[in-house]
């Protein structure tokens, strides 16, 4: 019995299993296993009747085994297509009908792709994207020519989508604009072959050729209807219907061929993204611009003195008319009227040209630039902004197309139209990128200009070369130069900032933001040694660790939020700079402004001390004093890091992040488990003085994106001739706005600091007055020259035993606090000062816990006391340490009257 | 310790928080430069194309010398071509047939390094002047930069590849390059047989000497070039994609339109011969980069090896078919050359997103 289930549950698991095994073939292998089937029956079709059928079989089972379950449910026009296609074909091996056979197997084949293209585009929307990528690969590409590639742009879109940089919704656009597209091509091509093959008689060829042709159709029909409603789509459907019937009928194909084409005029079914918009209008205004620059060469006096210049004002001129019917239904859903200007402009336009040509009648040049000006006074007017501030991704490609030009003509040995292709991409280079070029690099502007001209000694340039009428080889060597420092203009103007700069400021904020946490950390900790308060230890640690994991989900949810703006681009990489340079705004005056750091900290201090006091919910308390303690450090790096990620992506920032932890790390394993006192103020100067630097080339690059993106304005500096790496790596930009606001910048830090300084300076002396009306000007390195004849201490316990003298019982009340003092070396020894409300206690020894803890030589305390060595100095040679509560020490001021001996000390900063 | 390891399991615990997030930094707008994540070996294809180059310069060179030797036999008879026919009928057939089995040679090796010459940016003018350039009466836009300078100071103004010129002279396919009027019987059998020709000695030699130094520097050129992946994928996704025209020239040569084909070239060696070739230097190709297209799909980028070999395994069957003496329909071939048509544009198509995917630029 047991041995019969176990057979049965084998059995049931293999019959469960089948699936699985199906699923491991991939849609795309069981396409190419169905159209190579039917491919191979029709071979065997006139010689082998069995062998075609055994194909046909094999193609059917292939279909219902994989695909007829999903392609019904997504698509199931798609699969009754699909099975009438496979009825036919068995009823046309049955009656031997090639013709029928092979329109069958494209009938088939092209459902396939309309199912493919359903399944893809529903599971790209509903955000499945496993399935969308898998089925994707059902799909026909563009046959690439020597001026065109397979686009990648579906692919690329669902690897956005995975990444959450693209919403379902814009990823769908992307993607059925390629297979729309795709398809729209594959049917163009479909007709073009069906021409020839009815020229040659081809009877089985053009029944599969027009069925191709339907079946492609039908594919974009839903386009169709929606351009120009269900009626011209039914049209067109029969015209379609009746050219494959001419086809099989054996008819001459010729009149249903210019039906087809009176149906598809003007018919686009790809949207153009919003890329692709922005590229047309670049090149149609570029265009323009062109038509009277190179009519204006060819017409002098009234003549023409140069045919050709007026051939390529004609060709820029169709190719603006071209670009212009692409974008006229957008402009016109917006300004019906005055796109029907701009047609009527570029109608005159070729007509002016047309009739020079034909010499009909010669227009003057002004005639035919004020017709140009006009119409790109209208687009300009109408265009919208996201069109013409991206016109310079436009401008490369013109460029990049008309330099394959010059090359195509170098090689067919026709020097002067390569001659007349380099002037043109000049041109464009010219009034397109050049102009910030010189302001963002004029070093590479002149080496491209170079290039395009006469080059130097180690590279000609591609005017010279053809002047002297050179080989392909040197041109091609010269192309490939400058494509080179093409692509770096393209990405200068783009505002990249070198990877290095980008990690190293994702470093230094990381470790200045890390550093932080690990003093907060380390002064909240310091009075809770020993091991009678690991308890209250523990609940600041796992306090500090619930920060960084909410830091972590603070990035993602920032990220989340930034990503539903990645279309934005580079406006959105602008305001997320604005937001970082508010953030190092706040860190650097958190560090210049030393009062609203010791203020911060008394705070953390004073709840520690009404936690501690305090008997209920002590952890949850201390948990919540260590969160918030680290965690503000976190929240304001992940603003800052934002903005670097999305100028330089997260790969770059990441390495920054890991160098800047790792030294945070180091710090904080020094701090806490050592127990070794680092020079703090050193480091936090230092790393302050390097965020001061981030802050002014984060101002720099913000600007340049700000002006790269048209929301401020360019004014240049002529006299400033700045390397191109400066911006790179400085965000120095020769422009009264960059370099303007950089300095505003700085003298708003610097000038922040020394605001405050001055204030907590007049604060100190309106204190110091009353206890020492005559007290010498503030002079902090040479106290003796100040107080000659001052009487010395020459032992630690003289230097405690004033201090009772000058406690002010009257100011202490609700004052608590204690200090842990250790001198080392001669004469060295543990003291300790603890004040609680009026009591005040001073004696050696240790207290069990304290809320500061100082440390120093006997001597250089002695030498401090003694005017002989500034404590700040001290401090910063790590001579003098101090850990822990330091807000104590503003308490301790209202209690505590200084000795006029050290009244000096008031005047040190 | 405790503290040690909690410090090591904070970093490691943000970092994997950051490394989950997906790749936030592709922003449309700013583009990242990506690292491939594995290396690729391309020095494979230079060193392949090296050794083909090594047998082409050889054959070349043979190919010179036998065209220097008909010259100077057709010097000494005055080029009376009827009386060199005549008069030195032995030596006569003896050179051609030299020169015409270093055409047999040279081309095949050629062909296969085809799909790496003429698709790498930077060598492809050689593949216009050798094997792919029109001549400028065919088409004036893609025709071949070069001049042809004969030894009796004629000019032959782009006179179209010299793989070309060299077949039509030594197989007497154009009137202008041998003489069509003499019908030589170099075998005996009593009739002029197709490719029983009497070349114009003069064109044959300038052909010979031109195509030997481009030969010479396609290899210099070879010698200097770099592979880089951006070559590697722009020769897969330019070259793979041309079977209609290759099945085009197939279709029109005389293996399938017989005597009524008037194809020039392309009447030594079959097309399909040529195509098998083409594809092998692909395969070459494509095995430098397979390793980078795994790192985004392991199992397409062996799928498409599959289908790569499949498609030469396709063409190969026709070939073998054409070889036992079937003769295609011009419709039929027409329908295979689809068919290899639509297998490589779905081969280049994957393979251009993969490109895409990779941040590497197929160059237009």
């Amino acid at each position: 019995m047991k041995k019969l289930i176990l057979l049965s549950v084998l059995l049931l698991a293999g019959i469960l299993a089948l699936p699985v095994r199906a699923a491991t073939v991939s849609p795309a292998q069981t396409a190419e296993t169905i159209r190579a089937a039917l491919f191979d029956a029709q071979m065997a079709f006139s010689r082998d009747g069995h062998e075609s059928a055994v194909q046909l079989a094999a193609a059917q089972t292939a279909y219902e085994d994989e695909f007829a379950a999903t392609l019904a449910s997504a698509d199931p026009q798609a699969d009754a297509r699909i099975r009438a296609g496979f009825q036919t074909l068995e009823m046309a091996l049955t009656v031997t009908d090639a013709p029928a056979f092979a329109a069958a197997r494209a009938q088939v084949w092209t459902a396939l792709l309309a199912g493919g293209t359903a399944v893809v585009e529903q599971a790209t929307l509903s955000g499945d994207v496993p399935l969308a990528q898998t089925w994707l690969s059902v799909r026909e590409y563009r046959t690439a020519t020597r001026f065109s590639r397979p686009s990648a742009d579906a692919t690329l879109a669902l690897t956005d989508l995975a990444a959450g940089t693209l919403t379902p919704e814009d990823a769908h656009l992307a993607v059925r604009a390629d297979l729309l597209d795709t398809y729209q091509a594959r049917l163009a091509q479909a007709l073009r072959d069906l021409s020839a093959a009815d020229a040659s008689h081809f009877s089985v060829r053009r029944a599969e050729l027009a069925a191709l042709a339907e079946g492609y159709f039908a594919i974009l029909a839903p386009v169709y209807e929606a351009q120009r409603g269900p009626d011209a789509r039914l049209a067109a459907v029969n015209t379609f219907a009746a050219l494959q019937t001419a086809a099989l009928a054996g008819d001459d194909l010729t009149p249903m061929l210019a039906e087809v084409d009176v149906v598809l005029h003007d018919f686009r079914a790809a949207p153009l993204s919003p890329k692709e918009e922005a590229r047309r209008a670049g090149q149609l205004l570029r265009y323009i611009s062109l038509v009277p620059i190179e009519y204006g060469r060819g017409v002098v006096d009234g003549r023409v003195t140069r045919d050709f210049e007026i051939q390529e004002a004609i060709t820029f001129q169709e190719g603006a008319q071209a670009a212009f019917d692409d974008l006229e239904s957008l402009l016109a859903a917006q300004e019906p009227a005055q796109t029907q200007e701009v047609a009527t402009h570029l109608t005159t336009l070729a007509h002016q040209l047309n009739a020079t040509l034909s010499g009909t009648e010669i227009a003057t040049p002004t005639e035919v630039k004020t017709t140009a000006e006009q119409a790109t006074m209208r687009l300009e007017a109408i265009m919208p902004e996201a069109w013409t501030a991206q016109a310079s991704t436009g401008d490369f490609d013109v460029i990049t197309s008309l330099l394959d030009q010059l090359v195509a003509a170098v090689s067919t040995g026709d020097y002067e139209m390569a001659e007349s292709s380099r002037l043109e991409a000049y041109a464009i280079m010219e009034v397109g990128p050049e102009a910030k070029l010189l302001v963002f690099a004029p070093q590479l502007n002149l080496t491209l200009e170079g290039l395009f001209w006469y080059g130097d000694d180690q590279q000609p340039g591609l005017g010279a070369l053809i002047q002297a009428r050179a080989p392909l080889n040197e041109i091609r060597a010269t192309r490939t130069v400058l494509d080179g420092h093409l692509a770096e203009a393209q990405k200068t103007l783009s505002a990249s900032t070198a990877p290095a700069a980008i990690a190293s400021n994702a470093g230094v904020i990381v470790f200045r933001e890390g550093l932080e946490a690990v003093l907060i950390l380390a002064s909240l900790l310091s009075s809770l040694r020993g091991v009678e308060n690991v308890r209250l230890r523990r609940p600041l640690w796992v306090g500090s660790l619930g920060a960084l994991l909410a830091t972590g989900v603070t990035w993602l949810l920032v990220r989340g939020v930034l990503l539903t703006f990645a279309r934005f681009g580079e406006k959105l990489e602008a305001v997320v700079s604005l937001i970082a340079i508010g953030v190092l705004l706040v860190i650097t005056n958190w560090f210049f402004h030393k009062a609203y750091w010791m203020n911060w900290l008394a705070q953390f201090h004073a709840r520690k001390r009404t936690l501690l006091n305090g008997e209920a919910g002590l952890w949850l308390g201390l948990a919540a004093l260590g969160f918030t303690s680290v965690y503000r450090e976190g929240f304001e790096t992940v603003l800052f890091l934002q903005a670097l990620v999305l100028e330089g992506g997260i790969k770059i920032v990441l390495v920054g992040l890991l160098v800047g932890l790792l030294a945070t790390a180091v710090v904080g394993w020094i701090t806490f488990r050592l127990q070794v006192n680092l020079p703090y103020k050193k480091m936090l100067i230092v790393t302050g003085v390097m965020i001061g630097v981030v802050l002014l080339v984060m101002v720099g690059n913000t600007v340049h994106i700000l002006q790269v993106v048209g929301w401020l304005p360019i004014h240049t500096l002529p006299w400033l001739a700045l390397p191109y790496w400066t911006g790179m790596w400085f965000g120095l930009f020769a422009t009264w706005e960059g370099i303007g606001l950089q300095i505003i910048a700085a003298v708003f830090v610097v000038g922040s600091y020394y605001l405050v300084e001055g204030q907590k300076g007049r604060r100190k002396a309106r204190t110091v007055s009353p206890l020492s009306p005559s007290s010498p000007p503030p002079h902090p390195l040479a106290p003796h020259d100040i107080l000659p004849g001052m009487p010395k201490f020459n032992s630690i316990q003289e230097i405690f035993d004033l201090a009772p003298d000058y406690f002010l019982p009257e100011n202490a009340d609700g004052v608590e606090g204690s200090v842990q003092f250790e001198f080392s070396g001669e004469g060295g020894g543990a003291w300790f000062l603890q004040v609680n409300g009026p009591q005040l206690t001073v004696a050696p020894g240790h207290l069990s816990a304290h809320d500061m803890y100082a440390s120093a030589s006997a001597q250089d305390t002695l030498d401090i006391a003694n005017g002989n060595l500034n404590p700040m100095t001290a401090y910063f040679k790590g001579k003098l340490n101090v850990l822990g509560d330091t807000s104590k020490i503003f308490a301790f001021q209202k209690v505590f009257r200084l000795p006029e001996q050290l009244a000096w000390l008031k005047s040190i900063k | 310790m405790f503290l040690r390891f909690k410090i090591f399991f904070l970093a490691l615990f943000i970092l994997a928080l950051t490394a989950c997030t997906p790749s936030v930094s592709e922003v449309p707008s700013t583009p990242v430069e990506e690292i491939p994540a594995a290396s690729t070996d391309l020095s494979a294809i230079k060193i392949y194309l090296l050794a083909k180059e090594g047998e082409l310069v050889t054959a070349s060179l043979t190919l010179q010398d036998a065209a220097a030797r008909y010259y100077s036999l057709a010097e000494v008879a005055n080029f009376d071509y009827a009386a060199l026919t005549t008069g030195q009928h032995a030596e006569v057939v003896e050179i051609v047939q030299d020169a015409q089995a270093a055409w047999r040679i040279a081309s095949p090796r050629y062909e296969q390094i085809e799909g790496i010459v003429a698709g790498v940016p930077s060598l492809a003018e050689y593949d216009v002047i050798l094997d792919a350039g029109a001549s400028a009466e065919e088409d004036p836009e893609g025709a071949t930069p070069f001049d042809l300078t004969l030894p009796d100071g004629r000019i032959l103004p782009q006179p179209g590849n010299l793989f070309g010129v060299l077949e039509a002279t030594l197989w007497g396919t154009d009137a202008d390059f041998a003489a069509l009027d003499i019908l030589p019987d170099f075998d005996g059998n009593g009739v002029t047989d197709f490719g029983e020709a009497i070349p114009d000695a003069n064109v044959l030699k300038a052909a010979a000497d031109t195509f030997a130094t481009y030969v010479a520097d396609l290899q210099t050129a070879s010698n200097a070039w770099q592979p880089t992946e951006a070559d590697a994928f722009t020769a897969l996704v330019v070259m793979i994609p041309t079977m209609t025209e290759y099945f085009d020239s197939w279709k029109n040569s005389r293996f399938v339109a017989g005597d009524a084909s008037t194809q020039r070239d392309f009447v030594a060696i079959s097309r399909l011969a040529d195509i098998q070739d083409i594809l092998g230097s692909l395969e070459v190709v494509y095995s430098g980069v397979q390793t980078l297209v795994a790192t985004v799909n392991p199992i397409q980028a062996d799928q498409i090896a599959t289908d790569l070999t499949n498609l030469k395994t396709f063409v190969a069957d026709v070939y073998a078919e054409e070889q036992t003496g079937k003769r295609f329909s011009p419709e039929e071939a027409d329908l295979l050359g689809a068919e290899a048509q639509n297998r490589a544009t779905a081969l280049a198509g994957q393979i251009a997103q993969f490109a895409a995917q990779l941040n590497i630029t197929v160059e237009e």
